[in-house]
């Protein structure tokens, strides 16, 4: 086993989670439910919105209508992460094999990605029938979708977070909502002007640059800038580091 | 194999380990007994690697818990309390799924598999649902679950608790049955678990052990042992001469009635012991019949008893 803690994060612990998790996740009827309906709302708003007659092929209203599901999607997919484990009492042998926390949190971060990812697969029937009956530009498509990966990343970093500092799932679903919900408006510059009328300009620029939002819309617009993706890394690593320290910290007190 | 000094747990304000010292040589079967609150998940939590103590230390095998505690956890296997185990899964698959993250090896993990499932006789549930599974089961999958990796040390968090008397006698024979491979630490309220499957017992209260040796050691220092006697005779003369003899502070108390068979007890303890004969004598010197007389036998109850209440009154007499 290496010594850098950066090597080991997908290291056989983590991969022997990650499956386990994502077995979890195609096994668990909610998860279907609740990836059927996002499908399902995403598909039909999009699809109404997108499939004009006359106008040019676009995906646009699909990416847009995206970071509203993710907001209520989401949540609900990381918030038994923890809790549950700890309801259960199952956490008290995970946290006792023979792996590192950080590499249990990796593991279950990677499969929430993965299942993401597969329910994102699945919107691509939308793309390649606008492609087929217009000129898509792919692209900028695949640009966004890539976009929306990295976004979603973020949500589940910010989902498992409250998962883990709660044994309620209710509690950590309503705590990753409304958190997400604030730094969704963050990411709108007009609001944080309105709501930080005051503040200097330099203040709101690094509220607006907080948000994942910004770097979404940046990214989706098909600017392929590194520091965006370095922004979601480093988002990404802050919150997955603090689930490690939560994991850490309750060593200390009654588990 | 298992070494523990001065080991300290304190939550909050709790403090819920006052530095409690102890060793567990290889091959031992230790029983860890005391109330609830007493100490005892605490010790086996730290020991595990889930919490970190405040104070002192211990090791598994020349390994500190804290320093080394990947390596420690790859040593142990652990039956946490209420058996938690993954509802959704399929016995075979969490089992598996035990095997793979404790690091067994690909080309053995079959065979390590099948070897638990046949020791905790799963066979006929391995393609089961966790879920769907009885009680006993369910402790029976926690048990193959701690043994899957073959480690050294077993530790067990009360692993009869909620069962039912024939499920407790069949968990009791595998644990017997493992204790000849393993050293095992397991914890209980049962005191019979201790005396059928333990080589060892530590009683633990408050934070504190109370006691720690062989069954035999802790009941032979028992100071109790009273003189159960049966007599045909009347009552109330045989009761004020057996007060007359006997010194002022031993109670003497009749404990059944049977037909004009009387049964008392005289609480002497073992200090003034040659009672025996003198009450045989009294008895047949006022003409009674002598049916019974007996030494009562301290079991384990006793000293568990006599420890954690004795300190009790103690704590709250201070």
């Amino acid at each position: 086993m290496p010594d850098v803690p950066v090597l080991d994060l997908v290291g056989s612990g983590a991969r022997v989670v990650f499956r386990r998790e994502l077995k979890a996740y195609f096994l668990s009827p909610i998860a279907y439910v609740f990836g059927a309906l996002f499908l399902a709302v995403l598909l039909w708003q999009a699809a109404a919105a997108t499939i004009v007659d006359g106008a040019p092929a676009s995906m646009q209203p699909f990416f847009a209508y995206l970071p509203w599901l993710f907001l209520l999607f989401l949540p609900g997919l990381t918030m038994r992460l923890w809790a549950e484990e700890r309801k259960l009492g199952t956490i008290e042998l995970l946290l006792t094999f023979p792996v590192e926390a950080r590499q249990v949190v990796m593991g279950k971060f990677l499969a929430v990605m993965v299942f993401l990812g597969c329910m994102l697969l699945l919107t691509l029937g939308l793309p390649l029938t606008l492609g087929a009956y217009g000129r898509l530009d792919w692209p900028a498509t695949l640009g966004s979708y890539l976009a929306s990966l990295l976004y979603a990343s973020s949500y589940v970093a910010v989902g498992m977070f409250w998962s883990s500092m709660t044994r309620d799932q209710i509690i950590a679903l309503l705590a990753s909502i409304v958190s997400l919900a604030l730094l969704f408006l963050l990411g709108v510059p007009q609001i944080v002007e309105g709501m930080f009328a005051g503040a200097p300009a330099w203040l709101q620029d690094l509220l607006n640059g907080l948000s994942p939002y910004k770097y979404f819309q940046s990214i989706a617009r098909g600017v392929f800038d590194t520091r965006d993706f370095v922004y979601f890394a480093c988002f990404c690593g802050f919150f997955l580091y603090a689930n490690t320290l939560v994991l850490q910290v309750r060593r200390q007190q009654k588990g | 194999m298992i070494e523990v000094e001065r080991l300290e747990k304190t939550y909050g304000f709790a403090r819920a380990l006052r530095g409690i010292s102890f060793s567990v040589q290889n091959g031992e079967v230790l029983g860890f007994l005391g109330p609830n609150g007493a100490g005892k998940s605490t010790t086996m939590k730290i020991l595990t690697g889930y919490l970190l103590p405040t104070g002192g230390r211990a090791s598994v095998d020349g390994l500190d818990v804290v320093e080394r505690s990947l390596e420690v956890r790859r040593r142990i296997g652990y039956l946490p309390e209420s058996t938690p185990l993954y509802a959704d899964m399929r016995v075979d698959d969490y089992l598996r799924f035990c095997a793979e993250i404790r690091g067994v090896p690909r080309s053995r993990r079959k065979a390590q598999v099948a070897r638990a499932v046949e020791r905790c006789r799963l066979e006929r549930v391995t393609g089961k649902n966790i879920v769907e599974l009885s009680k006993g089961y369910k402790q029976r999958v926690g048990l193959a679950q701690a043994i899957v990796h073959e480690p050294p040390v077993l530790i067990l968090d009360e692993p009869t608790s909620g069962l039912d008397p024939n499920q407790i006698v069949e968990v009791r024979k595998l644990i017997a049955e493992l204790g000849e491979q393993h050293t095992v630490i397991l914890s209980t309220h049962y005191l019979q678990e201790v005396e059928k499957s333990c080589t060892r017992v530590v009683i633990v209260h408050q934070g504190e052990i109370v006691a720690d040796g062989t069954q035999q050691q802790l009941v032979a220092q028992q100071p109790s042992g009273g003189v159960l006697l049966t007599v045909r005779g009347p009552e109330q003369a045989v009761l004020s001469q057996l007060r007359e003899l006997l010194p002022a502070d031993v109670p003497v108390a009749v404990t059944a009635r049977d037909g004009d068979r009387v049964h008392y007890r005289v609480a002497v303890d073992r200090q003034n012991a040659p009672v025996d004969e003198a009450l045989a004598r009294l008895v047949v010197k006022n003409g009674w019949d002598l049916l019974e007389l007996r030494r009562e036998a301290a079991t384990l109850e006793d000293v568990f008893r006599n420890l954690t209440l004795r300190a009790q009154q103690e704590a709250v007499g201070a």
